[in-house]
Protein backbone atom coordinates (compact mmCIF):
# COMPACT_ATOMS: atom_id res chain seq x y z
CA UNK A 1 0.00 0.00 0.00
CA UNK A 2 1.41 3.32 -1.20
CA UNK A 3 0.66 6.51 1.09
CA UNK A 4 2.19 9.21 -0.50
CA UNK A 5 1.13 12.92 -0.84
CA UNK A 6 -1.09 12.19 -4.18
CA UNK A 7 -3.34 9.97 -2.48
CA UNK A 8 -3.99 12.03 0.62
CA UNK A 9 -5.23 15.02 -1.76
CA UNK A 10 -6.86 12.41 -3.30
CA UNK A 11 -9.06 11.53 -0.10
CA UNK A 12 -9.08 15.12 1.10
CA UNK A 13 -11.04 15.66 -2.49
CA UNK A 14 -13.28 12.52 -1.78
CA UNK A 15 -13.77 13.75 1.92
CA UNK A 16 -14.54 17.24 0.22
CA UNK A 17 -16.99 15.77 -1.82
CA UNK A 18 -18.59 13.91 1.20
CA UNK A 19 -18.76 16.90 2.95
CA UNK A 20 -20.67 18.76 0.54
CA UNK A 21 -23.11 15.98 -0.37
CA UNK A 22 -23.96 15.92 3.19
CA UNK A 23 -24.33 19.69 3.08
CA UNK A 24 -26.89 18.69 0.63
CA UNK A 25 -28.43 16.18 2.17
CA UNK A 26 -28.86 16.77 5.35
CA UNK A 27 -28.72 20.28 5.79
CA UNK A 28 -29.10 21.77 9.43
CA UNK A 29 -32.59 24.26 9.68
CA UNK A 30 -32.25 27.05 8.52
CA UNK A 31 -32.60 29.31 11.36
CA UNK A 32 -30.48 26.46 13.63
CA UNK A 33 -27.46 29.44 13.80
CA UNK A 34 -29.89 31.74 14.89
CA UNK A 35 -31.58 30.22 17.49
CA UNK A 36 -28.21 29.33 19.15
CA UNK A 37 -26.88 32.75 18.91
CA UNK A 38 -29.69 33.38 21.06
CA UNK A 39 -29.00 30.66 23.47
CA UNK A 40 -25.39 31.67 23.43
CA UNK A 41 -26.51 35.46 24.00
CA UNK A 42 -29.12 35.01 26.88
CA UNK A 43 -26.75 32.87 28.68
CA UNK A 44 -24.15 35.84 28.33
CA UNK A 45 -24.11 38.08 31.71
CA UNK A 46 -21.39 40.36 30.04
CA UNK A 47 -24.11 42.11 27.60
CA UNK A 48 -26.05 45.21 27.88
CA UNK A 49 -29.66 44.11 27.96
CA UNK A 50 -31.97 47.25 27.56
CA UNK A 51 -34.22 47.56 30.32
CA UNK A 52 -38.05 46.50 29.68
CA UNK A 53 -39.66 48.87 32.11
CA UNK A 54 -43.13 47.49 34.23
CA UNK A 55 -46.46 48.68 33.44
CA UNK A 56 -48.81 46.43 35.14
CA UNK A 57 -51.49 47.81 36.81
CA UNK A 58 -50.86 46.10 40.31
CA UNK A 59 -48.84 43.45 41.46
CA UNK A 60 -49.10 41.25 44.43
CA UNK A 61 -47.11 38.22 45.27
CA UNK A 62 -48.51 35.03 44.62
CA UNK A 63 -49.08 32.72 47.81
CA UNK A 64 -52.26 30.38 47.03
CA UNK A 65 -52.52 28.33 44.01
CA UNK A 66 -56.12 30.28 43.04
CA UNK A 67 -53.85 33.72 42.75
CA UNK A 68 -52.73 34.72 40.05
CA UNK A 69 -50.30 37.75 39.22
CA UNK A 70 -49.98 39.53 36.09
CA UNK A 71 -47.06 41.35 34.92
CA UNK A 72 -46.01 43.52 31.70
CA UNK A 73 -43.10 45.51 30.61
CA UNK A 74 -42.31 47.27 27.45
CA UNK A 75 -40.16 49.29 25.80
CA UNK A 76 -41.10 50.85 22.35
CA UNK A 77 -40.54 47.84 20.50
CA UNK A 78 -41.08 44.72 22.60
CA UNK A 79 -43.90 43.98 25.02
CA UNK A 80 -43.42 40.98 27.24
CA UNK A 81 -46.64 39.62 29.27
CA UNK A 82 -45.52 37.09 32.55
CA UNK A 83 -48.44 35.33 34.82
CA UNK A 84 -46.96 33.64 37.65
CA UNK A 85 -48.80 31.21 39.39
CA UNK A 86 -48.03 29.04 42.96
CA UNK A 87 -48.22 24.96 41.86
CA UNK A 88 -49.69 22.50 44.10
CA UNK A 89 -45.81 21.63 45.71
CA UNK A 90 -45.03 25.61 46.87
CA UNK A 91 -43.36 26.23 43.49
CA UNK A 92 -43.94 28.77 40.94
CA UNK A 93 -44.79 28.62 37.24
CA UNK A 94 -44.72 31.61 34.89
CA UNK A 95 -45.49 31.63 31.67
CA UNK A 96 -44.90 34.50 29.16
CA UNK A 97 -45.95 35.74 25.88
CA UNK A 98 -43.77 38.39 24.00
CA UNK A 99 -43.69 40.69 21.12
CA UNK A 100 -41.83 39.86 18.76
CA UNK A 101 -41.44 36.25 19.65
CA UNK A 102 -38.52 35.17 22.03
CA UNK A 103 -35.70 33.21 20.76
CA UNK A 104 -34.57 32.63 24.24
CA UNK A 105 -35.25 33.53 27.69
CA UNK A 106 -34.18 32.94 31.49
CA UNK A 107 -35.68 33.45 34.33
CA UNK A 108 -33.03 34.39 37.51
CA UNK A 109 -33.09 34.58 40.89
CA UNK A 110 -29.47 35.39 43.06
CA UNK A 111 -28.02 31.96 42.64
CA UNK A 112 -30.31 30.18 39.85
CA UNK A 113 -31.57 30.89 36.58
CA UNK A 114 -34.41 28.94 34.73
CA UNK A 115 -34.39 28.33 31.13
CA UNK A 116 -37.71 29.03 29.11
CA UNK A 117 -39.06 26.16 27.30
CA UNK A 118 -40.52 27.82 24.53
CA UNK A 119 -43.85 27.52 22.56
CA UNK A 120 -44.83 28.47 19.08
CA UNK A 121 -46.03 32.11 18.84
CA UNK A 122 -44.08 34.04 21.35
CA UNK A 123 -45.29 31.39 23.74
CA UNK A 124 -42.98 30.29 26.78
CA UNK A 125 -43.12 29.21 30.01
CA UNK A 126 -40.58 28.57 33.41
CA UNK A 127 -41.59 25.81 35.22
CA UNK A 128 -40.75 24.76 39.14
CA UNK A 129 -39.73 28.24 40.03
CA UNK A 130 -38.58 28.57 43.42
CA UNK A 131 -40.82 31.66 44.97
CA UNK A 132 -38.06 35.09 45.68
CA UNK A 133 -37.54 37.84 43.45
CA UNK A 134 -36.62 37.52 39.97
CA UNK A 135 -35.86 39.03 36.58
CA UNK A 136 -36.12 37.70 33.18
CA UNK A 137 -33.80 38.46 30.19
CA UNK A 138 -34.63 37.38 27.00
CA UNK A 139 -33.85 37.47 23.14
CA UNK A 140 -35.75 38.78 20.37
CA UNK A 141 -35.44 39.44 16.89
CA UNK A 142 -36.25 42.93 15.98
CA UNK A 143 -35.97 44.18 12.24
CA UNK A 144 -33.65 41.28 11.13
CA UNK A 145 -31.20 41.77 14.29
CA UNK A 146 -31.06 40.40 17.98
CA UNK A 147 -31.63 42.12 20.74
CA UNK A 148 -31.48 41.80 24.53
CA UNK A 149 -33.35 43.04 27.16
CA UNK A 150 -33.86 42.35 30.89
CA UNK A 151 -37.21 42.70 33.00
CA UNK A 152 -36.68 44.99 36.18
CA UNK A 153 -37.14 42.39 39.34
CA UNK A 154 -40.65 40.94 40.20
CA UNK A 155 -41.37 38.70 42.85
CA UNK A 156 -42.45 35.69 42.15
CA UNK B 1 -13.81 -5.14 16.52
CA UNK B 2 -16.16 -2.20 17.10
CA UNK B 3 -16.07 -1.83 21.09
CA UNK B 4 -20.15 -1.31 21.49
CA UNK B 5 -19.32 0.41 25.15
CA UNK B 6 -16.93 2.80 23.87
CA UNK B 7 -17.16 5.67 21.39
CA UNK B 8 -16.39 3.28 18.23
CA UNK B 9 -14.28 6.10 16.34
CA UNK B 10 -10.93 5.48 16.32
CA UNK B 11 -9.55 8.83 18.89
CA UNK B 12 -9.02 11.70 16.39
CA UNK B 13 -5.28 13.36 17.99
CA UNK B 14 -6.40 13.68 22.05
CA UNK B 15 -7.23 16.97 23.08
CA UNK B 16 -7.54 17.85 26.65
CA UNK B 17 -10.52 17.36 28.40
CA UNK B 18 -12.37 20.44 28.10
CA UNK B 19 -11.80 22.26 31.29
CA UNK B 20 -8.04 20.13 32.08
CA UNK B 21 -5.44 21.28 30.87
CA UNK B 22 -4.92 24.40 28.47
CA UNK B 23 -4.83 23.83 24.33
CA UNK B 24 -1.81 24.78 22.36
CA UNK B 25 -1.27 24.80 18.82
CA UNK B 26 0.42 26.49 16.22
CA UNK B 27 1.42 30.36 16.28
CA UNK B 28 -1.32 32.35 13.62
CA UNK B 29 1.93 32.86 11.73
CA UNK B 30 2.72 29.87 11.31
CA UNK B 31 -0.20 28.83 9.25
CA UNK B 32 0.53 28.96 5.91
CA UNK B 33 0.16 25.65 4.49
CA UNK B 34 -0.41 25.64 0.50
CA UNK B 35 -3.88 25.15 -0.21
CA UNK B 36 -4.39 21.35 -2.02
CA UNK B 37 -7.95 22.82 -3.08
CA UNK B 38 -10.81 25.40 -2.18
CA UNK B 39 -12.49 23.54 0.07
CA UNK B 40 -9.35 22.53 2.13
CA UNK B 41 -8.97 26.10 2.03
CA UNK B 42 -12.55 27.49 3.07
CA UNK B 43 -11.57 25.00 5.95
CA UNK B 44 -8.50 26.45 6.98
CA UNK B 45 -10.06 29.77 6.70
CA UNK B 46 -12.65 29.36 9.01
CA UNK B 47 -10.77 28.09 11.49
CA UNK B 48 -8.09 30.98 11.18
CA UNK B 49 -11.93 33.05 11.12
CA UNK B 50 -12.82 31.21 14.84
CA UNK B 51 -9.60 32.24 16.10
CA UNK B 52 -10.05 35.73 15.40
CA UNK B 53 -13.57 36.10 16.43
CA UNK B 54 -12.67 34.18 19.52
CA UNK B 55 -10.14 36.64 20.72
CA UNK B 56 -12.48 39.25 20.02
CA UNK B 57 -14.95 38.12 22.10
CA UNK B 58 -12.52 37.18 24.44
CA UNK B 59 -10.08 40.72 24.72
CA UNK B 60 -12.50 43.09 23.34
CA UNK B 61 -15.43 41.78 25.45
CA UNK B 62 -17.09 41.98 22.08
CA UNK B 63 -20.38 40.25 21.76
CA UNK B 64 -21.08 40.66 18.56
CA UNK B 65 -17.81 38.36 17.67
CA UNK B 66 -19.36 35.69 19.50
CA UNK B 67 -22.43 35.71 17.78
CA UNK B 68 -20.35 35.51 14.50
CA UNK B 69 -18.42 32.69 15.78
CA UNK B 70 -21.36 30.50 16.85
CA UNK B 71 -22.81 31.35 13.38
CA UNK B 72 -19.85 30.51 11.72
CA UNK B 73 -19.10 26.88 13.19
CA UNK B 74 -23.11 25.93 14.03
CA UNK B 75 -23.47 23.90 10.99
CA UNK B 76 -19.97 22.06 11.31
CA UNK B 77 -20.99 21.09 14.34
CA UNK B 78 -24.83 20.03 13.34
CA UNK B 79 -22.52 17.59 11.09
CA UNK B 80 -20.35 16.66 13.19
CA UNK B 81 -23.59 15.74 16.13
CA UNK B 82 -25.69 13.90 13.19
CA UNK B 83 -23.03 11.71 12.23
CA UNK B 84 -23.95 10.24 15.49
CA UNK B 85 -27.47 9.35 14.36
CA UNK B 86 -28.93 11.43 16.78
CA UNK B 87 -31.83 12.58 15.36
CA UNK B 88 -33.11 16.52 14.57
CA UNK B 89 -33.87 17.80 17.46
CA UNK B 90 -31.34 16.13 19.07
CA UNK B 91 -29.10 17.33 17.66
CA UNK B 92 -30.05 20.68 17.94
CA UNK B 93 -29.93 20.47 21.49
CA UNK B 94 -26.44 19.16 21.44
CA UNK B 95 -25.54 21.84 19.77
CA UNK B 96 -26.99 23.89 21.76
CA UNK B 97 -25.14 22.41 24.92
CA UNK B 98 -21.72 22.23 23.04
CA UNK B 99 -21.84 26.27 23.03
CA UNK B 100 -22.91 26.73 26.26
CA UNK B 101 -20.29 24.56 27.57
CA UNK B 102 -17.77 26.69 25.55
CA UNK B 103 -19.42 29.67 27.40
CA UNK B 104 -18.59 28.57 30.43
CA UNK B 105 -14.92 26.91 30.12
CA UNK B 106 -13.69 29.36 27.04
CA UNK B 107 -11.12 30.61 29.28
CA UNK B 108 -9.50 26.50 29.00
CA UNK B 109 -8.42 27.66 25.82
CA UNK B 110 -4.92 29.31 25.88
CA UNK B 111 -4.59 29.03 21.99
CA UNK B 112 -7.57 30.91 19.60
CA UNK B 113 -6.75 28.50 16.68
CA UNK B 114 -7.85 25.57 19.05
CA UNK B 115 -11.42 26.86 19.00
CA UNK B 116 -12.82 25.05 16.26
CA UNK B 117 -11.21 21.35 17.44
CA UNK B 118 -12.34 22.00 21.20
CA UNK B 119 -16.05 22.48 19.90
CA UNK B 120 -15.83 19.72 17.77
CA UNK B 121 -14.14 17.27 20.41
CA UNK B 122 -16.77 18.87 23.12
CA UNK B 123 -19.61 18.15 20.23
CA UNK B 124 -18.04 14.75 19.53
CA UNK B 125 -18.48 13.67 23.56
CA UNK B 126 -22.20 15.21 23.72
CA UNK B 127 -23.15 13.58 21.00
CA UNK B 128 -21.47 10.38 21.82
CA UNK B 129 -23.25 10.46 25.36
CA UNK B 130 -26.76 11.63 24.37
CA UNK B 131 -26.84 8.91 22.12
CA UNK B 132 -26.13 6.39 24.33
CA UNK B 133 -28.27 7.81 27.03
CA UNK B 134 -31.71 8.23 24.86
CA UNK B 135 -31.22 5.34 22.52
CA UNK B 136 -29.99 4.91 18.94
CA UNK B 137 -32.71 7.33 16.38
CA UNK B 138 -34.17 5.10 14.25
CA UNK B 139 -31.61 3.65 11.45
CA UNK B 140 -33.74 4.54 8.73
CA UNK B 141 -34.39 8.12 9.85
CA UNK B 142 -31.69 9.49 7.36
CA UNK B 143 -33.24 7.24 4.66
CA UNK B 144 -36.54 8.60 5.31
CA UNK B 145 -35.75 12.39 4.99
CA UNK B 146 -33.84 11.80 2.53
CA UNK B 147 -37.17 10.51 0.54
CA UNK B 148 -39.17 13.70 1.55
CA UNK B 149 -36.38 16.09 0.39
CA UNK B 150 -37.86 17.30 -2.57
CA UNK B 151 -35.35 17.37 -5.68
CA UNK B 152 -34.89 20.95 -7.22
CA UNK B 153 -33.03 22.01 -10.19
CA UNK B 154 -31.21 24.92 -9.00
CA UNK B 155 -28.18 26.75 -10.58
CA UNK B 156 -26.39 24.85 -7.44
CA UNK B 157 -27.68 21.47 -8.48
CA UNK B 158 -25.97 21.73 -11.22
CA UNK B 159 -22.57 23.06 -9.58
CA UNK B 160 -22.38 19.64 -7.92
CA UNK B 161 -24.86 17.26 -9.42
CA UNK B 162 -27.65 15.82 -7.72
CA UNK B 163 -26.53 12.52 -9.30
CA UNK B 164 -23.06 13.18 -8.11
CA UNK B 165 -24.51 13.57 -4.27
CA UNK B 166 -27.22 10.63 -4.72
CA UNK B 167 -24.38 7.87 -5.71
CA UNK B 168 -21.95 9.26 -2.90
CA UNK B 169 -25.09 9.09 -0.52
CA UNK B 170 -25.96 6.09 -1.92
CA UNK B 171 -22.51 4.51 -1.86
CA UNK B 172 -22.16 6.09 1.56
CA UNK B 173 -25.23 4.23 3.29
CA UNK B 174 -23.73 0.70 2.02
CA UNK B 175 -21.08 1.43 4.49
CA UNK B 176 -20.94 0.06 8.31
CA UNK B 177 -21.83 2.52 11.15
CA UNK B 178 -18.68 3.01 12.16
CA UNK B 179 -17.56 3.97 8.68
CA UNK B 180 -20.18 6.23 8.14
CA UNK B 181 -19.43 8.09 11.02
CA UNK B 182 -15.98 8.24 10.82
CA UNK B 183 -15.96 9.52 7.54
CA UNK B 184 -19.26 12.41 8.08
CA UNK B 185 -17.07 13.53 11.15
CA UNK B 186 -13.61 14.19 9.05
CA UNK B 187 -15.50 15.43 6.40
CA UNK B 188 -16.30 18.55 8.41
CA UNK B 189 -13.39 18.37 10.93
CA UNK B 190 -10.79 20.70 10.14
CA UNK B 191 -8.09 18.84 9.42
CA UNK B 192 -5.11 20.48 8.59
CA UNK B 193 -5.68 21.94 12.36
CA UNK B 194 -5.90 18.57 13.46
CA UNK B 195 -2.88 17.22 12.23
CA UNK B 196 -0.60 20.32 13.13
CA UNK B 197 -2.38 20.44 16.54
CA UNK B 198 -1.01 16.71 17.01
CA UNK B 199 2.42 17.49 15.42
CA UNK B 200 3.06 20.24 17.85
CA UNK B 201 1.82 18.19 21.04
CA UNK B 202 3.96 15.34 19.91
CA UNK B 203 1.13 13.32 20.30
CA UNK B 204 0.33 10.49 17.70
CA UNK B 205 -2.79 10.88 15.10
CA UNK B 206 -3.74 7.13 16.34
CA UNK B 207 -5.76 5.22 14.34
CA UNK B 208 -7.34 7.64 12.06
CA UNK B 209 -5.25 7.59 9.58
CA UNK B 210 -5.89 3.52 8.69
CA UNK B 211 -9.05 3.64 9.20
CA UNK B 212 -9.96 6.46 7.06
CA UNK B 213 -8.02 4.88 4.44
CA UNK B 214 -10.28 1.57 4.80
CA UNK B 215 -13.34 3.58 5.10
CA UNK B 216 -12.72 5.79 1.68
CA UNK B 217 -11.39 2.59 0.19
CA UNK B 218 -14.75 0.76 0.80
CA UNK B 219 -16.75 3.71 -0.12
CA UNK B 220 -14.53 3.70 -3.74
CA UNK B 221 -15.30 0.00 -4.17
CA UNK B 222 -18.56 0.89 -3.73
CA UNK B 223 -18.49 3.74 -6.38
CA UNK B 224 -16.55 1.65 -8.65
CA UNK B 225 -19.90 -0.39 -9.17
CA UNK B 226 -20.96 -4.14 -8.24
CA UNK B 227 -17.85 -5.97 -9.88
CA UNK B 228 -15.77 -3.66 -7.40
CA UNK B 229 -18.16 -4.04 -4.52
CA UNK B 230 -16.62 -6.14 -1.63
CA UNK B 231 -17.91 -6.95 1.45
CA UNK B 232 -18.08 -5.03 4.93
Amino acid sequence: MIVNVESEEEDGRMLDALARMWERKDAPPVDLAERMIAAVAVDDLSREYALLTEVSADRAAVRTEQERLTLQFSDETTSVLLHVSATENGLRRVDGWSEPAVLAARLSQDAREWAAELNEQGRFAFTDVAPGLSSVRLIVRLDGELREFITPQFEV
Amino acid sequence: MTGVEEDPLPRLPELPEPGAVPVTSPRVTDQVPEAPGDDAGDRRARWQEAARLFLRWRDQGDARALDELVRLLSPVLWHVVRAYGLRRETAEDVVQATWLTFVRKHDTIVDPLAVSAWLTMTARREAWRTAKIDGRADPTEDEALERRMPTSATAEDQAMGELEAQRLWDAVGGLDERCRRLLRIVAFDDRPDYRRIANDLHMPIGSIGPTRQRCLGKLRARLDGPEGMRRG
